[in-house]
């Protein structure tokens, strides 16, 4: 699993690839913190290459979604797989991330 | 310092304004704080809480006119005035009520104006305390006399507040006489103010009402009468009519449930057809198990141990979607709804009704 992150214009880019499982996770959770600490702004998780998400890398995720809620920030999801898209729906996850197509 | 052409009696209550004047400024700040403090502390909205100092060229004026009113400038109470300007007529009376448990009133120099009028009259309708702070809220040796000198507070509505302000810029502290015409105009706009401000109480009190009518019902379980909107469906939602359907899925693969809002599935809901809570619970019985069936067959064969307490709500709606013959067009409309419109929500549509196909759900 490799996470990079870098400042654009208006926040911060994530990008997420390779498979966010439970193994992964650990770290992952070590890794977002840049987006943690800077939840006022808008953050954009890239997951065009992000093969996988487990439970662990859900919470992450709702994790970032309520650290946004709390600052004033915002979490935009792009490019997620046909697959995961199947996952945020059937956990109920959907409408909580603002997901874009590109 | 200015020389405003004052008699001596004039000058010496301005001296003795000026002298005042430090206290004064500690008074408006302590002033605002307490009543501040005390509308935030009973939840009370207002459109402005604001205070002000008696500028000295206003000040001036006063005494050029009437300053032998005064014996000395302790007994000019509106060197400091706060005002508390509320949205409804009903919270004048709140405000005031505040204003004498928290103030020592004096009650001599009070002043309700709106009791003033006689039957065919409108005009300035405001309440006018005489106050001081007492010292069990505020207390500073250095400037004893903030317990002593007196302070004007005002309370009116937001469109007495726009009256008296319109009317006070039109002439009638410019010492210039309005020709009866336009008082009598004033007066007219006065008193159609006033019916306003008894009609937005009167709204006011009729959505409150509606709101306790619906929630007792709801309450007890007569939701069957109870129209679907954003109050009725919140109450319902209290009640936490889809918590069992949750627990049953989340209980697949023992997953945690991540409490959500519900409620931006109302217009969904309406969008079903649904217009009373009746309807809603129609649906979660006529639905449930099928709702239960499609997440089993998504959950089940995942070990994904979260879910949102959005799930049964949702499964609910693909059901009810499906059964009234929406199809995949249906499916992508409430997808859309659920995270905005993509093309994207169109592929997902279609491997959900073919899951539902699988489970003969169609």
């Amino acid at each position: 699993m490799e996470i990079t992150i870098k400042e654009n214009g208006t926040g911060l880019l994530c990008t997420l690839a390779g498979r966010l499982d439970t193994p992964a996770s650990l770290q992952a959770s070590k890794d977002i913190q840049p987006l943690l600490d800077n939840a006022d702004k808008e953050i954009v998780l890239d997951c065009s290459d992000l093969e996988y998400i487990s439970s662990s890398g859900l919470r992450i995720l709702l994790g970032i979604r309520k650290e946004t809620a709390r600052k004033g920030g915002k979490v935009i999801i792009k490019n997620i797989r046909e697959e995961i898209r199947q996952v945020f729906l059937m956990t109920g996850f959907y409408n909580l991330f603002e997901i874009q197509d590109s | 310092m200015e020389d405003y052409g004052l008699d001596l009696h004039g000058s010496i209550l301005l001296d003795e304004y000026r002298q005042m004047c430090p206290a004064l400024e500690k008074m408006k700040e302590i002033a605002l704080s307490i009543i501040r403090g005390d509308i935030a502390a009973k939840k009370l909205m207002v459109t402005a809480t604001e205070a002000r100092v008696k500028e000295e060229r206003s000040l001036a004026g006063k005494l050029e006119l009437k300053g032998n009113k005064y014996a000395t400038a302790r007994d000019i109470t509106d060197l400091l005035g706060v005002r508390v300007i509320t949205f409804y007529s009903d919270d004048v009376e709140k405000i005031a009520a505040m204003a004498e448990n928290l103030f020592e009133i004096d009650r001599e120099n009070s002043v309700d104006k709106r009791k003033m009028h006689q039957l065919d009259s409108f005009g300035y309708n405001s309440l006018h305390y005489i106050c001081r702070i007492p010292k069990r809220l505020y207390q500073d040796p250095d400037f004893p006399e903030i317990n002593e000198i007196r302070f004007e507070l005002q309370i009116r509505t937001s469109l007495q507040h726009v009256w008296a302000t319109l009317y006070h810029d039109s002439g009638y502290k410019s010492g210039v006489e309005i020709p009866k015409e336009y008082l009598r105009q004033m007066n007219r706009l006065a008193g159609m103010l006033e019916l306003a401000d008894e009609q937005f109480c009167l709204i006011r009190n009729g959505i409150t009402d509606y709101r306790r009518r619906v929630q007792a019902l709801v309450a007890d379980g007569r939701i069957e009468e109870v129209a679907l909107d954003g109050d009725t469906f919140k109450s319902y939602l209290a009640l936490q009519p889809f918590d069992a359907l949750n627990h049953r899925i989340a209980a697949l693969n023992q997953a945690e449930i991540q409490e959500v809002s519900l409620q931006h599935y109302l217009p969904i809901l309406k969008d079903l057809g649904m217009n009373t809570l009746g309807d809603v619970a129609k649906m979660v019985r006529e639905c449930r198990e099928d709702a239960f069936r499609l997440a089993s067959y998504q959950l089940g064969a995942t070990d994904i141990d979260i879910i949102t307490s959005a799930v049964a709500l949702q499964n609910l709606c693909i059901v009810a979607i499906l059964r009234r013959g929406g199809g995949k067009p249906g499916l992508k409309a409430l997808f859309d709804h659920l995270n905005g419109v993509s093309e994207s929500n169109e592929s997902l549509a279609q491997i959900i009704y073919s899951q539902a196909e699988t489970l003969n759900l169609i």
